[in-house]
């Protein structure tokens, strides 16, 4: 039996040992002096193609080095990108979304920055994600506000005979109610909306920030019990319960980027890069990208998340190389062409400032004027639970099944218990 | 001393016990691909994802610690789970019953059919949306309940209703996964159910007809008692899938509205691949493991059929 037994387990180790052999590990690395990395990010078409961009800019001042760019879906990017590092398996780049860097970094899966002194470039917001225990671990392309400018469409006020462009709150709130229009008991025009998954979580942010409040308490934990987040958070259910001028019924199915550009309202606040799809997707030009009024007398004051940029994986044979690639990615000149080339805004502070920029993307005058006003979100820990208990209770509160108080609380209450548990 | 008649009575056991041996032994060896594959692919991750629940596992980090039964406790507490548990049993207890009552009913329709090609056609046609993926179904589907120019609004306006927000508003939402799911899966249940009926002899349709039986007295009397195996076999399978279905909720609504249509598959893929919170997830899956366990237990019981023919 024994003899039996130690047969099994050969067999299962051999299985197992060939099993392994379909994991994906690959033979890469440098041969004759010559070097491959492999690169992955998601498959946008814009991001793809400036992506490739820079490969052969790449290639033209290291004819060395050859970049295999693999490009994935959205969702299995993310699904892949985890996997890969659990495996120990990375690519030597990846082009990551600056919110999920922290985890990787925290859990020493990537390699840190070989130049620090790099940091100053980039605006705090856009670089806030990258750096764990004051050690750089990525460097962002990409200034990811969702704050700061609405998607508009002019000639709807004009027909509508309100005054264009709202200057304060009260204005923009006035302005809404007037472009609301329903066909029966269902919307048929919102007059203002920012009803999609990122953007009742940063425009509750943002009317938090402009009251001067704050939302993080010292130890890394939230605190949405304050008087700020309460009348930040009744502002929001005031459009959808108490102005409607728009409801839940896109939340989950339809960006509401989608419907703007469908016609289907007339304000909508949603982050610069939806402009491309304006352009690229719905061939229309009948807009414009207005900027928010704050919800005070102060400043615009927002939160971003760090955008997209590049992380080189710890377990890379080539980080060097790798680094190298990176730092030739945000260079002044090839940064600027990666950003016009996919509509996104600089992270970097002297690209954000040339005049290039705005000749070539004019609606983005906009968010470069607010950017000064941004602030890095702060450590989400898990930035999709983070979100969905905001979107949940928000849900519930525009539903009127739980009240704003309440609401806060429940958020509070569950994210500090996922950040408790990362924190462990 | 052992005497030869005990010599020649030995040699025989002793060769009927090589072959035995050797018949064993080659038993063993035909069955260890297949003992292989269901260790690998079955046992050894079924014991493996089991084991999860009783610790914080990411498969990102170093280490992952023992924590007990703390992700019970954090069941118990976790209201979205609440919620997706009742959604699930909602779904279960809407679709499960629908399901069967209209696939008999289809099956019998289309077992009355004299005609072979009409009831091939007939059988082929119900058949085919269970061909295509689930998730392709799903997100034809999710454009026909689109709230502003979907399928089902259109004819709703044509005819004079006001539209409904069929995905977005937590009335309807469920509903309209429950509708989707049984147009996709009614196929299997109807050949089923055909096969079974299939199977009951007509003497006792005739003899009926001979007593006098109406057609509701023979569907009662005779062809629910005798459809009772298929009809078991059908709720159990039905029961199992159901039970896990997953696609369409991920891809019609991802749970929303307010979490009406989050089902436990769901919530358990959202810990485990989006949240990493295997363990988690490790704990909610046992959860779902015992109540699958439960009912198919209960409907065996219940089942238990006291015939034969």
């Amino acid at each position: 039996m024994n003899k039996w037994f130690a047969f099994c387990m050969a067999v299962v180790l051999t299985a197992a040992v060939a099993l392994s052999g379909c994991s994906g590990s690959k033979e890469e690395g440098a041969s004759g002096g010559k070097v491959k990395l492999v690169w992955w990010s998601h498959d946008n078409p814009a991001f793809v193609a400036a992506n490739k961009t820079l490969i052969e800019e790449y290639k033209k001042v290291n004819p060395n080095v050859t970049i295999d760019l693999q490009a994935f879906p959205y969702d299995a990017f993310i699904q892949k990108l985890k996997a890969s590092f659990a495996a120990k398996n990375p690519p030597d780049i990846a082009q990551m979304f600056g919110t999920w860097v922290t985890d990787y970094a925290k859990k020493g899966l990537l390699q840190p920055a070989l130049d620090d002194s790099i940091r100053g470039n980039f605006f705090d917001a856009s670089l806030g994600a990258y750096v764990v225990d004051n050690q750089l671990y990525g460097l962002p392309h990409e200034y990811n506000l969702e704050n700061g400018g609405v998607l508009v469409h002019p000639k709807m006020f004009q027909d509508a005979g309100v005054n264009y462009p709202p200057k304060t709150w009260d204005e923009l709130v006035a302005a809404a109610r007037k472009l609301t229009r329903y066909d029966g008991n269902k919307i048929k025009v919102r007059g203002f909306d920012f009803t999609s998954g990122d953007n009742i979580t940063f425009t509750f942010l943002s009317l938090i920030l402009q009251q001067k409040g704050k939302y993080w308490t010292e130890d890394g934990h939230v605190n949405f019990s304050t008087p700020e987040a309460v009348k930040a958070m009744t502002a929001l259910k005031d459009f959808v319960v108490k102005y409607k001028t728009t409801d839940m019924s896109l939340f989950g199915t339809e960006d509401i980027s989608d419907t703007f550009f469908k016609g289907g309202s007339a304000m909508a606040i949603r982050g610069p890069w939806t402009i491309a799809a304006g352009k690229d997707t719905y061939k229309v030009s009948d807009f414009e990208y207005m900027p928010m009024p704050s919800f005070t007398s102060e400043p615009p004051y927002f939160a971003a998340e760090s955008g997209w940029g590049e992380v080189v994986a710890k377990a890379s044979k080539h980080s060097k190389e790798a680094w190298d690639f990176v730092n030739f990615m945000m260079d002044k000149e090839q940064a600027l062409n990666w950003n016009i080339k996919t509509l996104t805004v600089p992270a970097n502070k002297e690209t954000a400032s040339d005049t290039k920029l705005l000749e070539a993307v004019p609606l983005m005058k906009t968010s470069i004027d607010v950017l000064k006003y941004g602030q890095w979100i702060g450590p989400v820990q898990d930035r999709d639970y983070f979100f969905k208990q905001i979107n949940d209770q928000f849900q519930a509160i525009a539903a009127e099944s739980v009240s704003v108080e309440d609401g806060l609380k429940k958020i509070e209450k569950e994210i500090n218990k996922m950040i408790d548990q990362h924190l462990q | 001393m052992e005497t030869n008649a005990v010599r020649m009575l030995r040699k025989p056991v002793s060769a009927k016990g090589k072959l035995h041996r050797e018949q064993r032994s080659f038993v063993l060896f035909s069955l260890l691909p297949i003992i292989t594959l269901f260790l690998v692919f079955s046992v050894i991750p079924i014991i493996w994802g089991t084991m999860l629940m009783f610790f914080n596992y990411n498969p990102l980090d170093e280490s992952s610690p023992f924590v007990g039964l703390a992700q019970f406790q954090r069941l118990w507490e976790d209201e979205v789970f609440h919620k997706a548990f009742v959604n699930t049993f909602k779904f279960v207890f809407i679709a499960i019953p629908a399901n069967i009552v209209i696939t008999l009913f289809i099956a019998i329709g289309i077992n009355k059919i004299h005609s072979t090609l009409w009831r091939n056609t007939f059988r082929t046609m119900f058949f085919l949306p269970a061909i295509a993926p689930l998730a392709g179904s799903a997100v034809v589907w999710s454009t026909m309940f689109n709230g502003n120019n979907g399928l089902f609004n259109i004819i709703l306006e044509h005819l004079g209703f006001a539209k409904v927000n069929w995905l977005t508003d937590p009335a309807t939402a469920l509903l309209s996964i429950i509708v989707m799911t049984l147009w996709a899966d009614i196929g299997y249940n109807i050949v089923i159910f055909m096969a079974g009926l299939d199977s009951i002899p007509d003497m006792f349709y005739e003899a009926a007809k001979l007593d006098g039986a109406n057609r509701w007295q023979m569907f009662r009397h005779i062809t629910l008692p005798l459809l009772s195996r298929t009809s078991l076999f059908v709720f159990v399978m039905t029961s199992i899938s159901y039970f896990q279905m997953f696609p369409q909720f991920q891809i019609m609504t991802n749970g929303e509205p307010q979490n009406e249509t989050r089902v436990l598959s769901l919530h358990i893929f959202d810990h485990a691949f989006t949240y990493l919170n295997m363990g988690y997830a490790s704990a909610m899956a046992f959860i779902l493991l015992l109540i699958i366990l439960a009912v198919t237990i209960i409907q065996l019981r219940i089942g238990r059929s006291q015939w034969e023919y």
